[in-house]
């Protein structure tokens, strides 16, 4: 590296160095599941019968899958928002506060009795989510875009704003907020407002099918749209986009916004199709998982349909699995985590290999500028 | 306002910016060294419950402190194994200690369920009893437990190690020029191990402080809220200075007693909004600072010894 | 001095592979005690790597390394510095933001780990300031430094270490003339103290000026070694390149165009420390001429041609484009072509395919999007039509970039920005790490350009270039243009001169 290149600022890493490819996923979730298992074992569970028992509680029924899908749900869309920040080299990991915000917005819309049908009622609600939480995403993403603070400080800042303003927002005297109630919370929202659900018995709703589509929607926007091909110039080289005429600033913003309205989708889902109430914590560390499930997946927008589907089904699997092994439910985050740093650790890094092999070339003599 | 009230604020402005400071001094070690250590928030709440359940098996504070000391050391090594010798992206590296903290802990918590809120030995004051009767300055300055006091020496400590000794400089070196500092025959990967380990080491020591100098249990669900994340904040606001950063802390610190006085004062704005204000006021001040603040020059870059 | 010879330094068949390449390939040499060794050889020709193997920053494959007569083994930077060997790299390895004296310092373990005493140090650093006539203020923060004080800082810094054995490696690159005419007094004086020195380069001029003896490397492998006395130009040329090269004057019709394409009037700019970069420079580049930039690097050179392609803000000033406003044209491939001196900082994005590279300032007209879809079709239509026209090696469009030698990336930074045949075409120390045949046709590309009737403003601080390529010469120093001269008349003393700023006249 030469004195010049280090010149000036470097700013915090981007996906550069989390381009995975090949088998080097599938041997890090290995290796994380081991771990986890080594974990298991400590507390005094035969790791294996743990983890019979969370493939049964993940798929041991119809019932049971219709669980881990629920519980994917806000995953794929929050992680899909996180995934499209990572690809512009931008860490959004405030889904969790734009999941807060998201909530508020489709409570408030989702608890008014309007004379209007179903489906009427339903796409108010998330319309207002989508309102509230890009509303709630300007700040940091501004802040990023215009000011140059540190995004991740400033999104995971803003989650804890976000939890006390739903505290205030489902205390009385707020309108939102259940009268009377010990525990503060917001009123039920109105049956016109619930997601349906797919499946007797379960509580499957419509949340994973729009998790697809944006998945899906997504990934056809980064490869086929210039906005898409803008953003993935930001995330390889930010001065190269400067120069070949991309709005960085607009850029990060509009990338940042994208997440906040993901995140926004994704506490409207959980509100109207499972929770039914608004009420602090009710997040309770998806926003955090979203990110966890954007890595696993190297911010592809396909990969995160597999990601959140894995870390789906192990939490799924792990409420099962605590029940019968008597391990922790938060054992299954633990777990997350570890899968994720073994696959960010088991390789060495294929961008920076790639450089090492270009620097290599460098000494090849095959230097011409015979132009035709 | 009457004047007690402002000496108790004062008091607690201490009391609440001394795990800051802690945490911040490694960190700033760290981040000299070229490693964003993002993983502090994690470190810092095991911290926090290894203080609390050592110091409740063991009935001894010291004991408390220097096992946690050790452990965050042991996760120091892990993130700088983890940045360092295999060059996994700093911001993902930390990222994911936070979550695997806020899990290990909730489920550490949940075995020790004795002892859940049983508040234990905490923190002796530094003085005898009798300076706190000084007006003003006793309740402020003496009324403190020991952590305090450590906490207000220790960034004119760092300060001179960072500047005065030759340990000081190759760190310095290392983070704004590794190759330079290879060049010059330094071990660049053994310095960053050293600091990286120091910042894991502060960050349990800081949570330790937060729990056995300060609330006293434990409480799980990510009971640090956000402090490591503050930290950061307050090492780049404080230009990777230790002293200035530990000036930020004390800031923070101030207002985080602030809304919690203001609380119990009964003021007319809601108190969910006198919480918010510790965080919006780091993003502020990291606003404020932009531009103007320069970090080290391979500040979260990976170091390759095959790069010269 | 004829029997009793003494080697200081040998080295005996050292082979280095990296992957893919063959750096070194069974290397022997020897230095003297005493002398100055000259190591030449182009741009990727080994001589850094050797030399890095000698610092021990690099191991070497196979092969010995003898110092004084004992064989060694030199596995880091600490352990060839005990052995008294200096390296002076041609990227300083310095720490900038410490002052000079830490820098000499750093690395060295003081009697009192505890406090840093600089007291002693000082002393002994501006006795060696003095004794070799290379002042260096000890106190000054390193960036401030020009980067001719940084080469003396850089040896000071191996000569307190006490290096018995000094490489330098392109020194000479960053240097004024009159700057190296001190440095070359100073190599003089360690040799008479019996210190040897290995000094490497590409310019058979003062390799021939300042050693005793030259090793000629060439493809990783040395070609022959001869008594400095007894070489000649045209043998070393054809030893190093293997065949005659000219660096004279290019010939060239006169230009028929006059109109001028690019306007400057009062432009400033700050660098990225915020500092005045660039002071009132007034400056017009016409149709069909080169315009030459002269100058050490760093004195305004990169903030002019970043103001130019739009990539840095004016503080002050204007820049007009064939008339047009430069923030309106700004990456319009029809206006400004850019050759930038860090391709893979400003030209390319590594892990995008070489595809996508040349179309990432014209991916959203059509054909490229048609009704706001990416046409992947006619994209990579595009880019087949370039590797062919540019003859980029590469296994298909569909590669990234990263996967290409850097030659090959140079391709796809001059086929996208020179496709459109842009009016004005700012080369920007084009030629840095290229060897002898790259420079050779980049300089007959740029002369190409300049016949088709485009603007070139040609930046480099390899002052034979400009002088042999351009038609009009302006040299800036500290931000401001010293002066400007016709190609064909000028003098490098003049030139010279105003590098170091001075404007007044030349004594001839």
């Amino acid at each position: 590296m030469n004195n010049k290149k280090q010149r000036g600022y470097v700013s915090l890493p981007g996906i550069g160095d989390l381009a995975l490819s090949g088998l080097r996923p599938l041997i890090g979730i290995l290796l994380g599941l081991i771990a986890g298992a080594g974990l298991i074992a400590l507390s005094g569970v035969n790791p294996l019968s743990a983890y019979v028992a969370m493939l049964k509680g993940a798929f041991g029924s119809p019932q049971a899958f219709a669980n881990v899908l629920v519980r994917a749900s806000p995953l794929l869309i929050g992680g899909v928002g996180v995934a499209i920040g990572i690809k512009a080299g931008l860490w959004n990991v405030g889904i969790e506060g734009y999941m807060y915000a998201g909530a508020i917005g489709a409570g408030m819309v989702g608890i008014a009795a309007l004379p209007v049908a179903p489906i009427v009622h339903i796409i108010l609600s998330f319309l207002a989510a989508i309102a509230f939480a890009v509303v709630w995403g300007l700040g940091p993403a501004y802040m990023k875009a215009y000011r140059g603070v540190n995004e991740v400080v400033a999104t995971i800042m803003m989650n804890y704003v976000a939890i006390f303003f739903t505290s205030w927002m489902v205390h009385e005297p707020q309108p939102m907020a259940e009268p009377g109630s010990f525990f503060p919370m917001s009123r039920m929202i109105a049956p016109t407002a619930k997601l349906p659900i797919l499946m007797k018995g379960t509580s499957l709703h419509p949340g994973f099918i729009i998790g697809l589509i944006a998945c899906v929607v997504l990934y056809f926007v980064l490869r086929y749209t210039p906005f898409g091909f803008r953003t993935r110039m930001l995330g390889v080289n930010p001065v190269g986009s400067r120069y070949a005429g991309v709005n960085v600033r607009q850029q990060m913003l509009f990338v940042l916004l994208i997440g906040a309205l993901m995140g926004g989708v994704s506490g409207a889902v959980e509100i109207l199709g499972l929770k039914q109430r608004v009420y602090m914590d009710f997040v309770a560390g998806v926003g955090y998982e979203s990110v966890a499930v954007a890595l696993l997946a190297g911010g592809n927008p396909l990969g995160v349909i597999a990601s959140a589907l894995f870390f789906s089904a192990l939490k799924a699997g792990g409420a099962t699995m605590s029940i019968q092994t008597g391990v922790g439910g938060p054992m299954t985050v633990v777990i997350e985590a570890l899968c994720v740093i073994f696959v960010i650790g088991v390789g060495y890094s294929e961008r920076k290999r790639l450089e090492r092999l270009d620097v290599a070339e460098k000494e090849d003599k095959e230097v011409e500028y015979d132009v035709a | 306002m009457s004047p007690d009230i402002i000496i108790d604020w004062l008091q607690a402005s201490l009391r609440w910016g001394a795990p800051l400071i802690l945490v911040a001094i490694g960190e700033v070690y760290s981040e000299r060294s070229g490693v964003i250590n993002m993983g502090i928030e994690g470190i810092m709440l095991f911290g926090a419950l290894a203080g609390i359940a050592i110091s409740f098996f063991t009935g001894n504070v010291l004991l408390a402190t220097i096992g946690t000391m050790i452990l965050g050391a042991l996760f120091g090594l892990a993130v700088a194994f983890l940045t360092v010798s295999r060059k996994t992206n700093q911001v993902v590296t930390g990222l994911m200690v936070n979550l695997m903290a806020l899990g290990g802990t909730n489920l550490l918590f949940a075995l020790l369920s004795e002892s859940r809120h049983v508040r234990v030995e905490r923190y002796p004051l530094l003085f005898p009893e009798s300076f706190s009767n000084i007006p003003i300055l006793g309740p402020v300055l003496f009324r403190q437990p020991v952590s305090t006091w450590v906490a207000l020496i220790l960034p004119f400590i760092a300060a001179y190690i960072l500047y005065r000794t030759d340990w000081g400089l190759n760190v310095r070196a290392v983070g704004e020029n590794p190759q330079a500092a290879a060049t010059a025959g330094l071990p660049v990967i053994k310095l960053k191990y050293q600091a990286v380990i120091l910042s894991g080491l502060f960050a349990a020591l800081g949570g330790c402080v937060l729990t056995l100098a300060e609330v006293g249990y434990f409480a799980s669900g990510g009971m640090t809220a956000g402090r490591g994340f503050v930290v950061l904040a307050a090492v780049v606001v404080g230009g990777w200075d230790p002293l200035k950063t530990a000036l930020v802390c004390l800031v923070f610190g101030a207002a985080d007693a602030a809304q919690l006085r203001m609380q119990t004062a009964g003021s007319v704005i809601p108190y969910q909004f006198l919480q918010m204000l510790p965080y919006l006021i780091t993003v502020i001040a990291l606003a404020g600072v932009v531009g103007r603040s320069r970090p080290p020059k391979t500040w979260g870059a990976p170091y390759d010894p095959a790069d010269i | 001095m004829t029997q009793n010879i003494e080697i200081a330094m040998r080295m005996e068949g050292i082979t280095k592979r990296f992957p893919g390449v063959l750096a070194n390939d069974r290397i022997s040499l020897d230095c003297r005690k005493g002398e100055v060794l000259g190591l030449l050889g182009e741009n990727g020709a080994g001589k850094t790597t050797l030399m890095n193997i000698l610092y021990g920053l690099h191991q070497p494959d196979s092969g010995k390394i003898f110092i004084e007569g004992k064989e060694v083994k030199i596995e880091s930077p600490a352990k060839a510095i005990e052995l008294g060997i200096g390296m002076v790299h041609q990227h300083f390895k310095l720490v900038d933001t410490l002052t000079a004296l830490e820098n000499v310092i750093l690395g060295i373990p003081s009697e009192h780990p505890m406090v840093l005493d600089l007291a002693p140090a000082r002393k002994r650093f501006l006795s060696l300031c003095e004794e070799y006539d290379l002042y260096v203020d000890p106190t000054v923060e390193t960036w401030r430094l020009s980067v001719g004080k940084q080469q003396w800082l850089e040896i000071l810094k191996a000569l307190y270490r006490d290096a018995r054995l000094l490489v330098l490696d392109e020194p000479t690159a960053v240097l004024t003339p009159s700057e190296g005419e001190q440095l070359f007094k100073a190599i003089r004086k360690l040799t008479k103290e019996g210190r040897s020195v290995i000094f490497i380069s590409h310019k058979f001029g003062e390799v021939l000026e300042i050693t005793d003896r030259i090793t000629v490397i060439r493809d990783g492998h040395v070609v022959g070694t001869v008594p400095t006395k007894e070489a000649t130009y045209p043998e070393l040329a054809r030893m190093m390149v293997g065949r005659p090269v000219s660096m004279d004057r290019k010939p060239r019709p006169s230009a028929t165009k006059i109109d001028p394409v690019l306007v400057m009037e009062n432009v400033q700019a700050n660098n990225d420390r915020g500092l005045p970069a660039l002071k009132n420079i007034n400056l017009t580049v016409k149709a069909g001429e080169i315009v030459g930039v002269a100058g050490v690097d760093g004195n305004g050179q990169l903030e002019l041609a970043e103001c130019i392609v739009g990539l840095r803000k004016r503080t002050g000033g204007s820049i007009r484009i064939q008339g047009h406003d430069v923030d309106r044209v700004m990456a319009d491939p029809s206006f400004v072509g850019y050759i930038p001196a860090d391709r893979q900082k400003v030209g390319l994005f590594l892990t995008l395919t070489v595809a996508e590279n040349l179309v990432v300032k014209d991916y959203a007209k059509p054909p490229f999007t048609r009704r706001g879809v990416l046409r992947y079709q006619a994209i990579r239509q595009h880019a087949n039509r370039l590797i062919k026209e540019y003859n980029i090696r590469t296994p298909s469009s569909e590669v990234q970039v990263v996967h290409l030698s850097g030659g090959n990336q140079q391709k796809v930074v001059v086929a996208r920005e020179m496709s459109a045949q842009p009016p004005l075409v700012i080369a920007s120390q084009a030629t840095r790490g290229l060897d002898l045949g790259a420079v050779e046709s980049v300089h007959n590309f740029l002369l190409k350009e300049r016949n088709r009737g485009a603007a070139v403003l040609f930046i480099s601080t390899e002052l034979q270039e400009v002088m042999s390529l351009s038609d009009r010469i302006i040299v800036m120093f500290r931000g401001e243009i010293m002066g400007e001269m016709d190609g064909e008349a000028a003098d490098i003393n003049v030139i010279g001169q105003m590098m170091l700023g001075q404007v007044t006249e030349v004594v001839a």
